[in-house]
């Protein structure tokens, strides 16, 4: 292969690789944003949307319905986990609510191996998707391309959604001045609610899509919600723009990083983070930006 | 004149030194081998517990993987013993500890700099990074089989040898000594106007920065102190077990010492050594009958969380309130 194609393979894994980020990054941000919850169940929510999707395809039924039913079915447990655990602790010292989510990571982490075992599994997917393409030399997987037009999709739709409806506007305005929001007749519970049920919608979606680009493991959760947390941690808490540039950063240096050395790939990318957070503690685009 | 927070009642200081007495004369009454040792692990991780109840407790700040301090010490202790000499117990353990000082000390300084959400993630995130470092890096720990073949050294006071570490006899008592020394130790450090000053960030942080105290420096003091005592423990750890391998440092291991906290009490310091003990003797009981104590890990979590959140001592204190009134 030469150097272009190798350069263009690079590329496109590293926007593949930062879009799946991205998406869960948002999620999170959302959660964060609009309700102060740092949802530490979000990466078991991503590998639920991947086992959803694996088993609803592995039924028999077209993958792109499955593309619209897995975050359809993650939603759902999204709002069963608000309504159950997450509701209750809304006036509790945020401490008390990173552990709660912390049990509950293991707790569906439990679900994920008692239902699904440990061994890998592989999403069928469509064989116009198995071919390739050639780009410049290299031969790329249509799948990768899809992945990426969707990644594009959602969060071009995520935009219009929160700029342009009343809805987006109004979870917006909640993000900044959650008083006057409530002040003005606008019931904040079913804000909270319809922000956690957005972003686990968005984790599974990632979920679904990220799942035939890998194996779809138990580990696959734990190995995404770290990589999202130096994401917004990097990009500054709850700040959706701040994602989008960290998350594109993070995919384009952990492909590099895998590229050149294997093994300790995620350390190069720990080791960036504590670099930039050196120099900048409040990420790079400041906390609670919710634009 | 005696000061109110460092002292202890007489009745209470009797009935700690006939504690400590009965304790560590356990082993020459009852030589049930599984329990001594079951004892001792309570032990380790109750240091381990108490040293994160420095930093949940009394600092405010959360560590999801403190374990990875212990394993940290721990390696560190078993490569001294192993590469440089596998005789002298004290110099590996005074390493040991030092290192995940040192080691703690960039971490946290990063860490602290970033607030209080963002530095529960980022012990997360670099709890990861060690993670991977010690699985990874096959030729220094061995990866996935772990560190094995670490000598047990004798067990020196003043150039006599009184015990060996591979004897559980002698490892109870020297795990006893420590962890009661580290106890001690502790309590004045955050009975003494440091450990107010840790308090009262924990309490309100802003107020604390307006009175005009540092308060990163404070919390960077705290973390590298709670990290110092997982370091000794890491260091008990090896001694006792002779292994380690990276499952110790795993987040799960983690969500493990944080339950200990929570099931003992916060911001207690012995609270979490019993939180420990019924850890460990459930997780015995629990593990043998099914494999998935994940499901049960987090279940019990939740429900502390929700419904306990001071703990058992705090279930004591509130029968004791509930007696008064």
């Amino acid at each position: 292969m030469s150097g272009i194609a190798t350069a263009v393979d690079i590329t496109l894994n590293s926007l593949v690789l930062g879009g799946v980020f991205l998406i869960v990054a948002v999620g999170l941000n959302i959660i964060y944003g609009l309700s102060r919850v740092m949802n530490l169940a979000h990466g078991s929510l991503y590998a639920i949307g991947a086992y959803t999707g694996y088993t609803i395809v592995s039924l028999g039924v077209n993958f792109f319905a499955a593309l619209l039913l897995a975050p359809v079915i993650v939603g759902v447990m999204g709002l069963i986990i608000e309504r159950i655990v997450i509701a209750p602790m809304r006036k509790r010292s945020m401490i008390y609510t990173l552990i709660l989510t912390y049990g509950l990571m293991f707790f569906l982490d439990g679900l994920i191996k008692y239902s699904w075992g440990n061994e890998p599994r592989f999403v069928a997917i469509p064989a116009f998707m198995r071919e390739t393409l050639s780009i410049f030399g290299t031969h790329y997987p249509v799948f990768r391309l899809a992945t990426l037009a969707t990644t594009a999709a959602v969060m071009i739709g995520l935009m219009l959604f929160l700029n342009k409806t009343r809805i987006g506007m109004i979870l917006k305005a909640a993000s900044t001045i959650p008083e006057m929001v409530s002040c003005l007749g606008i019931n904040m519970n079913y804000v909270h609610i319809g922000a956690f049920i957005l972003g686990c919608s968005l984790a599974g979606v990632a979920g679904i899509i990220a799942g035939p680009l890998t194996t779809i493991d138990p580990l696959m959760g734990h190995e995404m919600l770290i990589s999202s947390f130096v994401v917004i941690v990097i990009g500054g808490l709850g700040s959706l723009r701040g994602a989008v540039f960290a998350a594109l950063l993070i995919g384009i240096v952990q492909t590099l990083a895998e590229f050149f050395i294997t093994d300790l790939a995620m350390v190069i990318v720990y080791m960036l983070m504590a670099v930039i957070l050196a120099f900048m503690p409040r990420g790079l685009f400041g906390e609670g930006k919710f634009e | 004149m005696p000061n109110e927070r460092t002292s202890l009642s007489p009745l209470k200081l009797i009935g700690l030194a006939a504690l400590f007495i009965s304790l560590s004369l356990l082993p020459f009454v009852w030589s049930n081998r599984f329990y001594i040792s079951l004892i001792t692990e309570i032990m380790i991780y109750g240091l381990l517990a108490m040293s994160l109840d420095v930093l949940l407790g009394y600092t405010g700040l959360l560590s999801f993987m403190h374990n990875a301090y212990l394993g940290i010490g721990a390696y560190v202790v078993g490569l001294f013993l192993i590469h440089v000499s596998p005789t002298s117990l004290w110099l590996a353990c005074l390493i040991g500890i030092v290192v995940t000082g040192l080691i703690a000390l960039p971490v946290g300084w990063i860490q602290v700099r970033t607030g209080g959400l963002a530095f529960a993630l980022l012990t997360l995130a670099f709890g990861m990074m060690f993670y991977t470092i010690v699985w990874k890096w096959y030729g220094l720990t061995g990866g996935d089989d772990g560190l094995m073949g670490v000598p047990s050294p004798d067990i020196q006071v003043f150039g006599w040898s009184v015990g060996n570490a591979g004897n559980p006899t002698h490892m109870y008592l020297l795990t006893l000594f420590v962890v009661a020394i580290a106890l001690v130790l502790t309590r004045r450090i955050i009975r003494s106007p440091f450990g107010a000053v840790l308090e009262a960030i924990r309490e309100n942080e802003e107020r604390a920065a307006f009175v005009g105290i540092a308060v990163r420096r404070y919390k960077l003091f705290g973390w590298v102190l709670a990290c110092i005592l997982a370091g000794t423990s890491g260091a008990l750890f090896i001694l006792y077990k002779g292994y380690i391998g990276p499952t110790t440092m795993s987040a799960f291991a983690g969500a493990g010492v944080l339950m200990m906290v929570l099931l003992g009490g916060l911001g207690t310091l012995w609270g979490p050594i019993i939180g420990a003990g019924i850890f460990i003797y459930i997780q015995d009981y629990i593990s043998t009958m099914t494999e998935h104590w994940e499901i049960f890990l987090g279940l019990v979590v939740i429900f502390l969380v929700l419904f306990m959140p001071s703990g058992f001592v705090g279930l004591g204190n509130l029968f004791k309130r509930l007696r008064r009134s």
